[in-house]
C-alpha cells in the first residue's frame, strides 16, 4: 500500500504543475470577460444619451440599452464569483502540490525505516491528500457550472444586442448612429462569447 | 541513509550525531543533526532540509521514537536547518520549535501553527528536556542576525551551529577533527565569508571561553573535542570576518 501510495503520488506531480498553469490561464481569460465587460457598460451608457436625443423613434433602443447594462454587471458578478473560485482552485492546487512532496519524502522515508512510524503517517497523509484531491475536483466543476451560468447570460447579452440592431432600424434620422451601436455591441457580445468558448474548451474541464 | 554516533551518553542521558550521508546528492550542503535524548523524551537539534528528511528520519528512527520528540531547536532560519519542520510535526503535532524570536513569523512558512513555536529572547533562555537543563547562548550575526548555540552543562557539549562549521572535501568524511591545521583550512573561507560581524564574534569568543566544554558540535563538517576547542575559539578570536572580495 505504502509503495502504491508514492507511485500514484508521483503520477500526480505533473498533473498538478499543469492544473496550475491551467489555472492561471482561465484567470487570464476571465479578466479579458471583466474589461470587455466594463466597456459595455460604458457604451450602454453612451447608447442611452443617443436614445434619449433621438426621443421617441429610439425609446426601444434606450430600454434595450438599459437592459445591456444590467447585462453588462451581471456578467461582471458572474465574472467575480468564477474569480473567487479560481483562487479557490490555486489554493488547493498548491496544497495538492505540497502534499506531492511530503508524501514523496515520506514514502523515501518510509522506504527506508519500514519499521518505524513511517508507513502508517505515510497512509494518513495519502487520505489526507485524496481529501484534497476531492475538494479540487468539487472546486472543478462548482467552475464548470459557474461558466454554463455565464454562458446563459451571453446568450441572452446576444438577444439583446441583436434586438437592439432591429430597432435601430427604426430610429428614424438616429438610425445610422444607432445601428452603428448597435454593431458594436453585437460584435463586444461575440467576443466575449469566444472567450468563454476557449475557457470552456480548457483542459483543465476537459482532462486532455 | 544517514549514520548515527553517540558521542555522550550517561543513562537516559544521550547526544547522538546524525551525520554523513552516502546517497545525498552533491547539490544539497551536508549537514550534521544531533540528538538529545533524556528521561524518555528527545529533542533534535536543527532538524535540516526537507530533502534529506528521509536519510535523517530514518538513521534518527534506529536510535529514538520519533513520535517522542519533545522539541526541536532551530538555531536560525536557514532552509538547511529546518526546512523539515513540516514533516517531523506530521509525527507528532504537538512538538515545540524552540527559536530566535526574531525568526518566529518566518520559520512558519516551513510549516507548524501559532502553538509550535517558542521564541527565545536575544539574551538566550533555559529549556527544559525531563530535567535536563540546556542554556540557550546567545551568537547572533554568526551568521544569522538572530543565532543560538546550545550548552549542556552536564554534557559539556556545545552544539555552536555554524560556528566551527567547514565544507569538507570527500574524502574528509570523519566525525572529529584530527588534525586541526589541516581542518581548519576547509572552515577559514566560511567563516570570513558567512560571519558578518568581527564584534559579534568577540563577544561570542569570551562568551564560550567561560564555559567548559568538551566538545564543540557544529552543523557542517566535524566535531572538535578536547584541546581542539579552546584551539577553534582562539583562532576565530584571531579571525577578521565579514569581508568579501567585490
Amino acid at each position: 500500500m505504502t509503495m502504491n501510495a508514492v507511485a500514484t503520488t508521483t503520477r500526480k506531480v505533473p498533473r498538478a504543475g499543469v492544473d496550475l498553469l491551467r489555472i492561471v490561464r482561465i484567470n487570464e481569460e476571465i479578466k479579458r470577460v471583466v474589461s470587455v465587460s466594463f466597456k459595455i457598460n460604458i457604451m450602454a451608457l453612451n447608447a442611452i444619451f443617443l436614445a434619449k436625443r433621438a426621443g421617441t423613434a429610439a425609446l426601444g433602443f434606450g430600454v434595450l440599452s438599459n437592459e445591456l447594462r444590467v447585462f453588462s454587471q451581471d456578467l461582471r458578478n458572474c465574472m467575480e464569483s468564477l474569480t473567487d473560485l479560481i483562487h479557490g482552485c490555486v489554493g488547493e492546487v498548491s496544497i495538492v502540490l505540497q502534499d506531492i512532496r511530503f508524501t514523496r519524502l515520506l514514502g523515501e522515508a518510509a522506504q527506508l525505516a519500514p519499521k518505524s512510524a513511517a508507513p502508517a503517517v505515510l497512509a494518513q497523509r495519502e487520505a489526507e491528500n485524496d481529501m484534497h484531491a476531492n475538494k479540487l475536483a468539487t472546486l472543478r466543476n462548482q467552475l464548470k457550472r459557474a461558466l454554463e451560468d455565464a454562458f446563459q447570460i451571453v446568450e441572452l447579452g446576444g438577444v439583446l444586442a441583436k434586438s437592439a440592431k432591429i430597432e435601430a432600424a427604426y430610429g428614424q434620422s438616429f438610425a445610422a448612429p444607432l445601428a452603428q451601436v448597435s454593431g458594436e455591441f453585437d460584435g463586444i457580445v461575440e467576443e466575449i462569447r469566444s472567450s468563454l468558448e476557449s475557457l470552456r474548451r480548457s483542459a483543465f474541464f476537459t482532462g486532455h | 541513509m544517514k549514520i548515527t554516533e553517540t558521542i555522550f551518553q550517561d543513562g537516559t542521558h544521550k547526544w547522538v550525531a546524525i551525520v554523513r550521508d552516502p546517497d545525498k546528492p552533491n547539490f544539497l550542503i551536508d549537514t550534521n543533526e544531533y540528538l538529545v535524548t533524556h528521561g524518555g523524551q528527545g529533542m533534535l537539534l536543527d532538524p535540516g532540509g526537507a530533502e534529506i528528511f528521509p536519510a535523517v528520519f530514518s538513521a534518527l528512527s534506529s536510535e529514538f521514537d520519533p513520535s517522542a520528540l519533545a522539541a526541536v531547536f532551530a538555531s536560525h532560519q536557514d532552509p538547511d536547518i529546518c526546512s523539515s519542520l513540516a514533516l517531523w510535526l506530521e509525527f507528532n503535532p504537538k512538538m515545540r520549535c524552540y527559536v530566535s524570536w526574531l525568526w518566529n513569523s518566518f520559520i512558519p512558512h516551513f510549516g507548524g501553527t501559532a502553538e509550535t513555536f517558542i521564541s527565545i529572547p536575544d539574551e538566550g533562555m533555559d529549556i527544559n528536556l525531563a530535567g535536563l537543563t540546556l542554556r540557550t547562548v546567545p551568537a547572533h550575526y554568526l551568521h544569522s542576525s538572530g543565532n543560538f548555540n546550545l550548552y549542556d552543562k552536564v554534557a559539556k557539549i556545545l552544539f555552536s551551529g555554524d560556528v566551527g562549521a567547514a565544507l569538507l572535501p570527500a574524502e574528509q568524511n570523519g566525525l572529529f577533527v584530527e588534525d586541526f591545521d589541516k581542518h581548519i583550512r576547509h572552515a577559514e573561507g566560511f567563516h570570513r565569508r558567512w560571519m558578518g560581524s568581527n564584534e559579534a564574534k568577540r563577544r561570542w569568543c569570551e562568551r564560550v571561553s567561560q564555559l567548559e566544554i568538551d566538545m564543540l558540535c557544529p552543523q557542517h563538517g566535524a566535531i572538535y573535542r578536547g584541546a581542539d576547542v579552546q584551539r577553534f575559539i582562539s583562532w576565530f578570536d584571531d579571525l577578521q570576518v565579514g569581508i568579501v572580495k567585490a
